[in-house]
């Protein structure tokens, strides 16, 4: 007897907004460390406004990828260190169901942490971040990310050196999500003609189409025992 | 107990023992073709007017990221065999391939940066398509490292199976990174968009000609020749480690 | 018998490309670009132009255009200064500010873009680039009374576009003068330097050609010259600059590499397995000790 698929996938995804709600310990530190992050980044780059309209783009996802490292790391380790993650792998469910409501906690959680992100950027740097097309461009990217971060982060907890290797493991897979979002958040912000990044767009929405389909895949070779 | 420890030496025998006939006369053809692709390219080809000698290290830079291509793919092909059938065999394919592919994308990188130095005037500029490749060597660095961290031989072999698949895209974007960002001052030998490049060459039919018997041999007989032995070694590492063990325990 | 028919197979396949190669690999053209050296950079000679280089610069003078290009590597981290001071030495005139300033990434670094209009003859296009405790300056100067020229190098704006033809405009716009903004009659010619997109009208023309992200620029109003040779003759030498004219050492170095990439890779298995084979003998020695 299997539970039904989205019973289990909400189930997962309402544990962990209950156990966020009640702890709060995943969207504060990842906020904390996004805002510590923008304000050194403004700090050190001292930018001119030419300079800044270049550089938002890259700041604003490195910020945000450091940020989701964070708390896929923290996500899983709770997990892990609770003994969720064995409670779930035994319980009659789909892995793919676990995996699914795990991705969507993340996603949540990181996407909660880069809405926030942006118009505390429109106001430190003096651009208007606040644009549909950008949200959708961040809502895309930290789906990807999320998408990876589960898969890897599963991976890497129950590895030896733990925390320190998801960002090792995490890092250049991501790149194409921090290419093509980049490229396309420029796009956007800088006023350029649709055209001219909406094919980013695209290409950001189909890997990450591809990495959801590779990790629903070989998430189930990951947790089995 | 016994009996068991000397079934396990057996194994290790019959790994050491003389290698197969075909990995023998693979081994000899991939020497004496790698030293006629270096006759080839250094001394037959002619010297190109622009670039001087330096070009002639495309004769290696080019095939050699083939080279890892196609040890990268092998290791896709060992993740998805080993995951679908759990042969070890396959997982010690899939990390001979990340092993060869790593060393041939190195090559591959710094021929790169050595011809950049008296072409660009700088050994690195951040190119996309050079920090693309920079970035898939790190990849699949991570791999040994991620699978060094894994205690667990079971876990170590499915979970490193779903990376090394998952490392391919890497791979993938240095190959068509120009069709992402296009911004590149990378020369574009074959195929087209050679618009931006920056040193590019003229592939002339004496250029693609002294090229492809390079490419042919490290797309295929360099990587599995080297891989093959690879595979071996892992064997007999695993196996000797079995007994190791065992002796332990004993 | 397998094993025969493989190796005939793989020899047979491996042979193919080799005698192929072998009989259609040509030798080299022969004349590559020469190369003046100085001590501290080389710029390649432009044939046809006068060659007027000392040991510390690289001089070219083009009479018929009363044209003359000059690179030379000064003791100065000062670019601005480094500037002036060699187009006083070019010219003997006083620097008046810049008419066109802008910087451009190229691959070894960024450069400044300089253009001004020193007297009423004479026009002065610099490229300049700070190089640790030296300035390399590529500078053009142009005494035609009669004639005005400017040469420029742009960032690209536009990757879709083919040719120089949206950076001509901007080039255009910025310098302004009596230069009419928009210029019919696209031509394309090939040069030595490379393929160039031509503008021409009445009394002004304007060159474009792209390499790498950038393009360069030449512009032209006044007496009608020979653009083509001015323009060629400039690109030369910038892209020539970044060209080490003996580079065999650089092969040399290459080559190392892969040998030693390929030797570190042979010696890391032959050095696992000798490790093993120490191992096993030992676990043999012991398990022979115990029985």
């Amino acid at each position: 007897m299997k539970t039904p698929f989205f019973n289990c996938v909400t189930a997962v995804i309402s544990k962990d907004l209950r156990a966020e709600i009640r702890a709060r310990e995943l969207v504060s530190v990842m906020a904390l460390f996004a805002l510590l992050s923008l304000l050194v980044f403004s700090f050190a780059l001292e930018l001119d406004k030419g300079a800044r309209e270049e550089a938002v783009s890259g700041v604003l996802w490195v910020t945000l990828v450091f940020a989701s490292l964070l708390g896929f790391n923290r996500s899983m380790s709770q997990e892990r260190d609770q003994g969720n993650l064995d409670a779930l792998l035994l319980a009659p469910v789909a892995r793919t169901a676990i995996f699914v409501g795990k991705l969507l906690g993340n996603f949540i959680f990181t996407l909660i942490v880069g809405l926030a992100m942006l118009p505390l950027m429109t106001m430190l740097y003096g651009l208007n971040l606040l644009d549909g097309w950008i949200i959708l461009t961040e809502a895309i990217g930290i789906f990807g990310l999320a998408t990876i971060g589960t898969l890897l982060a599963t991976m890497t907890v129950q590895t030896r050196a733990r925390e320190a290797l998801l960002p090792i493991a995490l890092l250049p897979i991501a790149l194409p999500f921090l290419l093509t979002a980049v490229r396309a958040t420029k796009g956007i912000l800088g006023g350029a003609p649709a055209s001219e990044w909406q094919g980013a767009l695209g290409m950001l929405a189909a890997i990450s189409v591809i990495y959801l389909v590779l990790c629903l895949l070989l998430y189930e070779y990951i947790v089995e025992e | 107990m016994g009996g068991k420890t000397k079934s396990t030496t057996l194994d290790l025998r019959m790994e050491t023992s003389p290698q197969p006939r075909l990995l023998r006369i693979l081994t000899v053809f991939t020497i004496l073709g790698f030293a006629g692709t270096l006759v080839l390219g250094f001394a037959v080809a002619g010297t190109d007017i622009q670039q001087g000698e330096i070009q002639r290290i495309f004769y290696i830079h080019m095939p050699s990221f083939f080279g890892a291509f196609t040890a990268f793919g092998l290791t896709v092909v060992g993740g998805i065999i080993y995951l679908a059938r759990k042969s070890e065999t396959w997982d010690r394919i899939a990390l001979a391939g990340v092993e060869v592919g790593l060393a041939f994308s190195l090559i591959n990188l710094l021929t790169g940066s050595i011809w950049a130095r008296p072409i660009w005037n700088t050994w690195w500029t951040w190119d996309p398509r050079l920090t693309s490749a920079a970035i898939m060597c790190l990849t699949y660095a991570a791999y040994l490292m991620l699978r060094a961290g894994i205690d667990d031989p079971g876990k170590r072999r499915a979970f490193m199976s779903v990376y090394g698949i998952l490392a391919f895209v890497t791979v993938l974007i240095t190959l068509f990174i120009i069709r992402i960002v296009p911004e590149t001052i990378h020369p574009v030998i074959v195929g087209a968009s050679p618009q931006n490049a920056q040193g590019g060459f003229e592939a002339t039919s004496g250029v693609v000609i002294a090229l492809l018997p390079s490419l042919l041999l490290w797309l295929t007989l360099m990587p599995i020749t080297i891989m093959w032995h690879r595979v071996r070694l892992e064997a007999r590492i695993e196996a000797l480690n079995l007994l190791k063990l065992q002796a332990l325990s004993e | 018998m397998m094993m025969m028919k493989t190796a005939i197979a793989i020899a047979t396949l491996l042979i193919a490309p080799f005698a192929i190669g072998a009989v259609y690999a040509e030798d080299g053209e022969g004349a590559s670009t020469p190369y003046f050296q100085t001590t501290t950079f080389n710029a390649p000679i432009i044939e046809d132009w006068e060659n007027q280089s000392t040991d510390d610069i690289a001089q070219f003078h083009l009479a018929a255009e009363q044209a003359t290009i000059r690179t030379a590597s000064l003791a100065t981290g000062d670019v601005i200064a480094a500037v002036e001071s060699e187009l006083d030495a070019l010219t003997g005139s006083q620097v008046s500010p810049p008419i066109y300033s802008d910087k451009v990434n190229l691959a070894d670094g960024t450069w400044h873009v300089l253009a001004y209009d020193l007297d009423e003859a004479t026009t002065a296009s610099v490229m300049a680039r700070r190089a640790g405790e030296r300035t390399v300056v590529i500078s053009f100067v142009e005494r035609d009374p009669a004639a005005r020229t400017v040469v420029l190098t742009l960032a690209r704006t536009d990757d879709a576009q083919d040719d120089a033809g949206r950076e001509i405009a901007l080039a255009l716009d910025a310098i302004g003068g009596s230069l009419p903004s928009l210029l019919k009659q696209a031509d394309n010619v090939t040069l030595p330097s490379g393929d160039w997109v031509v503008y021409s009208s009445d009394g002004a023309a304007a060159m474009g050609m792209v390499f790498g992200n950038d393009s360069y620029v030449a512009l032209r109003e006044g007496a009608p010259g020979d653009l083509a040779a001015l323009a060629d003759a400039w690109n030369r030498t910038l892209l020539g600059f970044f060209i080490t004219p003996d580079n065999s050492r650089y092969l040399a170095l290459g080559l190392a590499v892969v040998f030693a990439i390929l030797g570190t890779l042979m010696g890391s298995h032959y050095w696992r397995d000798r490790s093993l084979r120490k191992d096993l003998a030992l676990l043999e020695q012991l398990a022979g000790e115990e029985g």
